[in-house]
C-alpha cells in the first residue's frame, strides 16, 4: 500500500455512478424480475398443463360414463315396449336422417336394434350398420360397417329372453362429446393464462420494489462521505445485506480516513520544507550579503535535507507492499539493528540534553524488512528525543521472549515544555511518525501500541511482533 | 500592513517575516493557536496568514473562533484571513473557505503570489477594485510600492509609503498615531516617539503640504476630496 497514494484514488469502492443514482450495471446481467417471472410462469404453466390433461381426461371419462349411462337408459326405456309397441311401423327407417330431429348440441345420434330370440331383426333405427346378434351382452365396443368404424353398444335381453335390444352410439360422436366437455373445462384456463401472467408480472414487479429501492440506495452511496443506508429495511432477507453493506462502508471509510490522514501528514511534512525553501531562497536572493543571507542559506540547506528525509520515508513506504514485504522478508537481528540506530542517535541526543540507551538481553532474531524496521525505530527514537524535555532518559528496550520492541522515556518526570531538538533531530511530526510506525508494524503483521504507561511515570511506544515472525 | 503569521514552522515563519518585512509590512509570527489568539485580541491586524497544522491544534479552530466573536472590539471578526497550508485537496479548500477564510494558498507558494493575494484582500477590505489608488494628482501603486505625483515618480521610503497608503485608504477618517504605529510596526520594533511625525513631515515635503492634515491632539487624515 502506498502511503503517498492520493486518497481519492485509494481503493476502488466507489459506488456512486457518474450518471447519478442510476444503476451502473443496469444494462448488464439478467433482470431478477424477468428471472422470477420466468420461474413463476414456468411453474404456473406446468400446473396449468397438468390441470388441462387432468381436465381432459376427466371430460373424456365423464363423457364415457354419460354416454354409457345414456345407452343403458335408452335400452331400459325401450326394452319394456318391445313386446307391445316397438313395431317396425313406429320405428323410423334407417334411411331417415336423425340429424333432422336434432334439438341440442349434446343430443347424440343413437341407433337401436331389436331382435327376437331367434336373432331376427324386429326393428332397427339410426345410422349404425347392422350389428351381429351374437355379440356379448352389456357394454361393448364393436367394429361395424365397411370400412369398420368403432361403435359403442349396450345390449340386453328382456326378462323372458324373448327380445334382445341393442343401443348403439358412434364412438366418434362419443369422442367429440368428450372433447367438447374437456374443451369446456380447459378453455377458460387458456384464456386466463395470459391475464394471470400479466398480473403475476405486475405483482412480482411490485413485490421487488424494496429490492430495487435498496439497489438505488446502494448505488447512491457516497463512501467518500461515509454514507450508510440509513432507511430501515422491513424485510429480514434484505436486512443482512444492508448490515453487510454498512459494515463494508464503515471499514472502507475508516481505511480511507487513515489513508487521507497519512497523505495529509506527508503532504504537510513535504510541502512545509518546500515552502520554507522557496521563502529562504527568495531571502537569500534579496537580502544583502551578510548574516541574513548566510542564515537564509543555512536554512535552505536544512530544509532541503528535511524534505529529502520525508521523501525517503515516503519512498520506503510506497515501495513496501505486504506482498513485496513477504518476498523481501529476510532474517535479521533486531538487537543489532537497534544498536546501530542508538549508536547513531546517542551523540545528538546528548547534545540536545537527553540520554539515549539500549536495554537488550541479546539477539532478537526476526524475519522482516530491515530498512522499514530501521525507519520505524528511527521514527520512535526521533520522536522521543524531540518531544520530551531536556534531561529525559530515552531507552530502546528489546524483549525477544515477548517479541516486543519499545522506546520508553521518563519525560513526564521532568515536566516543562519539550526542549528544542538539535537540528539533526528535527522530527517528523508526532502524528506522522506514529503513522509510519503503525504502517511498518502492520506490514510485518505486528501491532503498534502508542503511549503505553509504565511504572515510575514512564511511557513507551511499543511494537509487538507476532510469535514466530 | 500589519500582518499576523500563525505558523509553527520556523523556516516558513522566518522566511515570511523577512519577505513581508522587506515589502514594508509589519509582521508578527506566532507558532501556536493560543499565542495567535492573544495577539488578535491585542492588535488590529489587517491580514492573518494562517497555517492549519499547528502544534497545539488545527488553525481552522482559530478561524472559527475569530469569525464567531462579536464585532466592535478586538479580536476583529472581519479581519481578512488567508489560509496557507499543505492540504491541497479540494475538500480542504472548500472547508477552509466555508469556515470564513478569505483566501487559500497551498504550500509551497511563490512569495510574490502571496503578496499579490494580500493586496487583493486589502483592496477587497477597502471596497475598491482598481489595483492603484488615485487621489488628485497622486497615484499610489501598492503592488509596485511606488508613488507618482502628476505622473512623476516620487521617491518614498517603505515606512513613508505605508503611512501614505494607510491615510489615503482611510480617508476622510482620522488615524491616530497609535493606529498608524500599529499598522507600521510589529511587536519587536523599537519605536521612537516621533517616528510617525517624521514620516508625515517627509511626505508633506515630497507630496505637498495640503495632502495630510493634522488634527492636533488626535492624529492625521487625508481629506475626502483632493484640494482643487
Amino acid at each position: 500500500m502506498s502511503a503517498a497514494r492520493p486518497p481519492d484514488g485509494a481503493g476502488s469502492l466507489r459506488l456512486r455512478s457518474l450518471g447519478g443514482a442510476c444503476p451502473v450495471n443496469a444494462a448488464r446481467g439478467p433482470s431478477l424480475t424477468r428471472h422470477l417471472l420466468a420461474w413463476v410462469l414456468g411453474a404456473l404453466t406446468l400446473v396449468w398443463a397438468t390441470f388441462i390433461v387432468f381436465g381432459y381426461q376427466t371430460g373424456e371419462h365423464e363423457a364415457d360414463e354419460l354416454t354409457d349411462g345414456h345407452l343403458a337408459s335408452v335400452s331400459a326405456l325401450l326394452l319394456p315396449l318391445a313386446p307391445r309397441g316397438l313395431t317396425p311401423e313406429v320405428i323410423l327407417p334407417p334411411a331417415q336422417s336423425p340429424h333432422e330431429l336434432k334439438a341440442h348440441d349434446y343430443q347424440r345420434s343413437i341407433s337401436v336394434v331389436l331382435w327376437d330370440a331367434a336373432g331376427r331383426v324386429l326393428a332397427r333405427t339410426g345410422d349404425a350398420p347392422p350389428p351381429p346378434f351374437a355379440s356379448a351382452d352389456g357394454f361393448a365396443t364393436l367394429e361395424l360397417g365397411d370400412p369398420p368404424q368403432p361403435w359403442r353398444a349396450f345390449s340386453r335381453w328382456d326378462e323372458g329372453r324373448r327380445h334382445r335390444l341393442m343401443v348403439l352410439l358412434s364412438q366418434r360422436e362419443r369422442d367429440d362429446l368428450a372433447a367438447d366437455i374437456a374443451g369446456q373445462v380447459v378453455e377458460p384456463g387458456l384464456w386466463l393464462l395470459p391475464v394471470v401472467a400479466l398480473v403475476l408480472g405486475l405483482a412480482i414487479h411490485r413485490g421487488l420494489r424494496p429490492l430495487r429501492k435498496l439497489a438505488q440506495q446502494v448505488h447512491a452511496l457516497d463512501t467518500q462521505e461515509a454514507q450508510k443506508i440509513e432507511d430501515g429495511v422491513r424485510f429480514q432477507e434484505l436486512a443482512a445485506n444492508v448490515d453487510a453493506i454498512n459494515r463494508l462502508v464503515e471499514r472502507y471509510h475508516a481505511a480511507l480516513t487513515r489513508e487521507r490522514a497519512l497523505a495529509n501528514e506527508f503532504a504537510h511534512e513535504l510541502r512545509t520544507p518546500l515552502a520554507s525553501l522557496a521563502l529562504q531562497a527568495r531571502s537569500a536572493r534579496e537580502a544583502p550579503a551578510g548574516p541574513a543571507r548566510e542564515q537564509a542559506l543555512g536554512r535552505l540547506e536544512e530544509d532541503a535535507l528535511r524534505a529529502g528525509e520525508v521523501l525517503a520515508h515516503l519512498l520506503a513506504l510506497a515501495r513496501a507492499s505486504r506482498a513485496e514485504l513477504h518476498e523481501a522478508a529476510q532474517p535479521l537481528d533486531l538487537d543489532a539493528l537497534a544498536r546501530r540506530v542508538v549508536s547513531e542517535f546517542a551523540p545528538h541526543a546528548h547534545a540536545g540534553g537527553r540520554e539515549l540507551g539500549l536495554s537488550s538481553p541479546g539477539p532478537f532474531p526476526l524475519s522482516g524488512h530491515p530498512v522499514l524496521l530501521e525507519l520505524a525505530l528511527r521514527n520512535l527514537v526521533q520522536n522521543a528525543l524531540a518531544h520530551t524535555p531536556r534531561g529525559t532518559q530515552v531507552e530502546v528496550e528489546l524483549d525477544p521472549a515477548a517479541r516486543a520492541l519499545q522506546v520508553a522515556d521518563d519525560g513526564q518526570q521532568h515536566g516543562g515544555a519539550p526542549g528544542e531538538a538539535a537540528a539533526p533531530l528535527q522530527p517528523l511530526r508526532l502524528g506522522l511518525g506514529h503513522r509510519v510506525v503503525e504502517k511498518v508494524a502492520a506490514l510485518h503483521g505486528a501491532t503498534f501500541e502508542p503511549g503505553v504507561a509504565l511504572p515510575d511515570a514512564r511511557r513507551a511506544w511499543r511494537i509487538r511482533f507476532a510469535a514466530g515472525s | 500592513m500589519r500582518v499576523l503569521v500563525v505558523e509553527d514552522d520556523e523556516g516558513i515563519a522566518a522566511g515570511l517575516a523577512a519577505h513581508l518585512g522587506r515589502a514594508g509590512h509589519a509582521v508578527d509570527c506566532l507558532p501556536s493557536l493560543a499565542g495567535a489568539w492573544n495577539a488578535l485580541a491585542t492588535e488590529p491586524y489587517e491580514v492573518v496568514l494562517l497555517d492549519l497544522g499547528l502544534a497545539d491544534g488545527d488553525g481552522s479552530e482559530l478561524l472559527r473562533r475569530l469569525r464567531a466573536v462579536p464585532a466592535g472590539r478586538l479580536p476583529d471578526p472581519a479581519t481578512p484571513v488567508l489560509i496557507m497550508t499543505a492540504r491541497d485537496q479540494v475538500a480542504s479548500r472548500i472547508a477552509g473557505l466555508d469556515l470564513g477564510a478569505d483566501d487559500y494558498l497551498t504550500k509551497p507558494f511563490d512569495p510574490d503570489e502571496l503578496a499579490a493575494r494580500m493586496r487583493a484582500l486589502r483592496r477587497r477590505q477597502a471596497g475598491r477594485a482598481q489595483p492603484t489608488l488615485r487621489y488628485g494628482e497622486i497615484e499610489i501603486d501598492p503592488a509596485a510600492r511606488t508613488v507618482r505625483r502628476a505622473g512623476t515618480p516620487v521617491e518614498v521610503s517603505t515606512r513613508e509609503f505605508s503611512v501614505l497608503l494607510a491615510l489615503v485608504e482611510a480617508r476622510p477618517h482620522v488615524l491616530s498615531r497609535p493606529q498608524l504605529e500599529a499598522k507600521l510596526y510589529n511587536f519587536d520594533s523599537v519605536l521612537e516617539s516621533n517616528a510617525i511625525e517624521v514620516h508625515v513631515h517627509r511626505l508633506r515635503r515630497k507630496l505637498g503640504e495640503g495632502l495630510i492634515r493634522t488634527v492636533r491632539g488626535v492624529g492625521y487624515y487625508v481629506p475626502g476630496e483632493p484640494p482643487a
